[in-house]
């Protein structure tokens, strides 16, 4: 077996130590002796027309968050057939973990707090508009059974205030924190095979079902069906342990 | 006018029965006088301060290092200066140690000042003090969920110097954000930095390998690619470590600028210490510089470029930069029955590498500790670890243990599993007086990597078990 992942944006959306998760998808893959490869496909690797690489070739796809600074060049880039191909991946059920700023572009638009409207992918029937407050903190929430049903403990830190489309099922019922906006409960999005959370930077490694929950959907879809060894998660678990009490 | 006077007095009078009365109780007391002292009187900082010769020191990593130098350079140039040796480096902290130092009226003692300050506080303490220089020594992501983001710390620290036109700005040449404050800078500036010669690849001296080894891996994070001016991505003639070296624009034509102190060479590179040759404007001189690695390079230069812009020769900016001295937590060292311990602080990714590429010089065999927590003044979020490279102690020959602590010292645990240390190799401590334990059990010299509070709680251990210093006397 084998997953082939590519991370996208590494060089814009690599705010709060993104790399960890593919780090830890990485690590647990070997460990179980599946292979694997990663490519990084930054500003410029996809075009329109035969120029550039498709996303056809992959399996999971990781977007991670970012700073606004570069936001413009990035939304540029995705014009140029980042965008199509990212709609096309997720129309054929290939599997996405998008974490805050990456979880926010697979939406329609991010509104700013003056009406500013920013178009992104809208692979992925959710919006997102600049709220008041930074919603900052450890938090934690519970993944919908359709995820496996564990506990996830992170730390959030953004000021959009994401609604998802009806019928849009949310990742996870927050247990403590603000999640997608501070007010329904929801946090991020289950659509398909697309995981989308604010919970940032490296939630992974702490919360080791998850992590395997991505990696299985990953491989069920690409042969159809999976078991995964479980592997020592000692160490894992008393981090989560850890985290979950700090939420 | 009498109400002022008085309300100076009561100011003055208060901020030092404060200070006094938290020593008293053992309490180190920085930010609760101040804020007294600005009760009474909310400029009082401005008289406490005026007429004295300020260098602001302010960045995201190497402040305290580079004030301890520079600090120890002036006293040996007889000019012996006030400074907030304690680390209290916002308006409060910053004011407690103008008006304790003043007369009872709130003026200045000292004649000289070298004053820490934080990067968000330096538009409120600036203004006030109007420092004859500001340094900036870098700018990498630090405490995230304080600031945001790297960029607005660039834009307060702008917002800061453009109200001090006056003050010389002395900046790192290598870092394309704090060169960058050059743009809009009105007064005049220097630069310092780390020339491309000292950094050349043919070099086959361990030093060579050691200044260009930061930027091993094609997936480090840098914190700046891109243009500030027009956004196309950097190139660089060479890289010191993370985003710091000889960036350009191919687009725009921005670049690094030319700096006017520079390390040129670096002869050797020590566990200890470190020798090179530097250019001071025209003149090359050879320095050794008493601390080791490759950011105390930048802190030497950062130093002697200060002690240039005040207006001190380059012999006098020299003279004592080969003696060892250190900011508390910063490589300093403690005897623990017999255990050599070291201690280097480390608080966001790019210092945290450094440290860690600096465990390359170990040329003895040692064990490891790292402290995490996630108190306030460290940052509530703790993902920074991952952006860390903990991955190049894999491969280190003389690393033996690697004992962790802190309240997330399961994170850290996890991060090294990770980063692929045998978990038979990491050892969790859970209290403080476990810690102890294990460290005067060590069978040889142990470094110490913590974050700041972890420091503060295992330097004050460390402190009551050898009979170190207080930190407050520095």
């Amino acid at each position: 077996m084998e997953l082939r992942i590519a991370h996208l944006y590494p060089e814009v959306l690599n705010l709060y130590g993104d790399r960890g998760n593919i780090r830890c998808m990485t690590r647990r893959l070997h460990w179980r002796g599946i292979d694997y490869y990663v490519d990084e496909l930054g500003i410029g690797s996809v075009r329109q027309g035969a120029a550039g690489r498709s996303l056809a070739q992959y399996d999971l796809f990781f977007i991670g968050g970012g700073q606004d600074f570069e936001q413009e060049i990035l939304l540029e880039d995705l014009g140029k057939g980042m965008a199509q191909e990212i709609r096309a991946a997720v129309g054929d059920g290939k599997t996405f973990l998008c974490i805050c700023g990456g979880y926010q572009m697979m939406g329609h638009y991010y509104e700013t707090a003056d009406g500013v409207r920013c178009e992104f992918i809208g692979a992925v029937d959710l919006c997102t508009v600049g709220g008041p407050t930074r919603m900052i903190g450890n938090y934690a929430f519970r993944l919908g059974e359709e995820s496996g049903g564990s506990i996830v403990a992170g730390f959030e830190n953004h000021s959009g205030m994401t609604r998802l489309g009806s019928g849009v099922k949310p990742l996870g019922k927050v247990l403590r924190g603000y999640g997608n906006n501070g007010q329904d409960g929801t946090e991020g999005v289950r659509a398909g095979n697309v995981f989308g959370t604010y919970s940032h930077g490296p939630v992974l490694p702490g919360n080791p079902e998850f992590c395997d929950e991505i990696l299985r959907t990953a491989l069920v879809t690409k042969y159809g069906h999976c078991e995964l060894e479980p592997l020592d998660d000692r160490f894992e678990m008393a981090a989560h342990e850890k985290a979950v009490r700090r939420a | 006018m009498g109400t002022n006077v008085l309300r100076k007095v009561l100011a003055v009078s208060t901020c030092k029965a404060a200070r006094g009365a938290l020593r008293v109780m053992k309490k180190g007391g920085t930010a609760l006088p101040g804020k007294a002292a600005m009760f009474w009187s909310p400029d009082i900082l401005s008289s406490a301060s005026e007429g004295v010769q300020t260098i602001i020191v302010t960045g995201t990593n190497g402040k305290t290092t580079t004030c301890r130098i520079l600090e120890h350079a002036l006293a040996e140039a007889g000019k012996e200066p006030l400074a907030n040796r304690s680390g209290a480096n916002l308006l409060s902290g910053i004011t407690a140690e103008f008006v304790c130092d003043a007369t009872l009226t709130g003026k200045p003692r000292h004649k000289y000042a070298v004053i820490e300050c934080d990067e968000a506080a330096l538009q409120y303490v600036a203004p006030r003090v109007k420092p004859a220089v500001i340094v900036v020594t870098n700018l990498f992501r630090d405490q995230l969920d304080r600031y945001g983001e790297v960029m607005h710390t660039l834009e307060v620290i702008g917002k800061a110097v453009r109200k001090v036109p006056d003050s010389i700005l002395c900046l790192n040449a290598d870092d394309s954000l704090a060169a960058s404050l050059a743009l809009e800078a009105t007064g005049p500036v220097l630069y310092y930095g780390i020339d491309a010669s000292a950094c050349a690849e043919d070099d086959e001296s361990a030093a060579g390998r050691t200044v260009t080894a930061g930027f091993h891996d094609g997936t480090a994070v840098s914190d700046a690619r891109r243009c500030i001016r027009c956004g196309a991505e950097y190139q660089y003639e060479y890289h010191t470590y993370a985003h710091l070296g000889g960036f350009y624009c191919p687009s725009c034509g921005y670049r690094r600028p030319e700096a006017d102190v520079a390390v040129t060479r670096v002869e050797q590179m020590g566990q200890d210490s470190s020798t090179v040759r530097m250019r001071i404007r025209d003149g090359e001189y050879e320095a050794r510089i008493g601390l080791p690695a490759v950011y105390n390079l930048y802190n030497a230069a950062a130093a002697v470029c200060a002690c240039t812009a005040a207006g001190m020769s380059p012999e006098e900016s020299l003279r004592s930069l080969g003696d060892h001295v250190n900011g508390f937590g910063r490589q300093e060292q403690f005897t623990l029955d017999g255990v050599q311990i070291r201690m280097i602080l480390v608080k966001n990714p790019a210092g945290c590498n450094q440290s860690l590429a600096y465990q390359d010089a170990m040329t003895q065999d040692f064990h490891l500790v790292l402290c995490l927590n996630d108190r306030t003044a460290d940052g509530h979020d703790i993902s920074w670890i991952w952006d860390v490279d903990y991955e190049r102690l894999c491969g280190n020959p003389h690393l033996g243990k690697i004992c962790v602590f802190g309240d997330r010292a399961e994170d850290l645990c996890v991060r090294l599993k990770y980063a692929g240390i045998e978990t038979n190799r990491i050892v969790q401590t859970h209290s403080l007086q476990e810690l102890l334990d294990w460290l005067r059990a060590s069978d040889r010299p142990v470094n110490i990597l913590p974050n700041y509070t972890s420091m503060l709680e295992v330097r004050a251990a460390l402190q009551k078990e050898t009979g170190a210093r207080a930190f407050w006397k520095g």
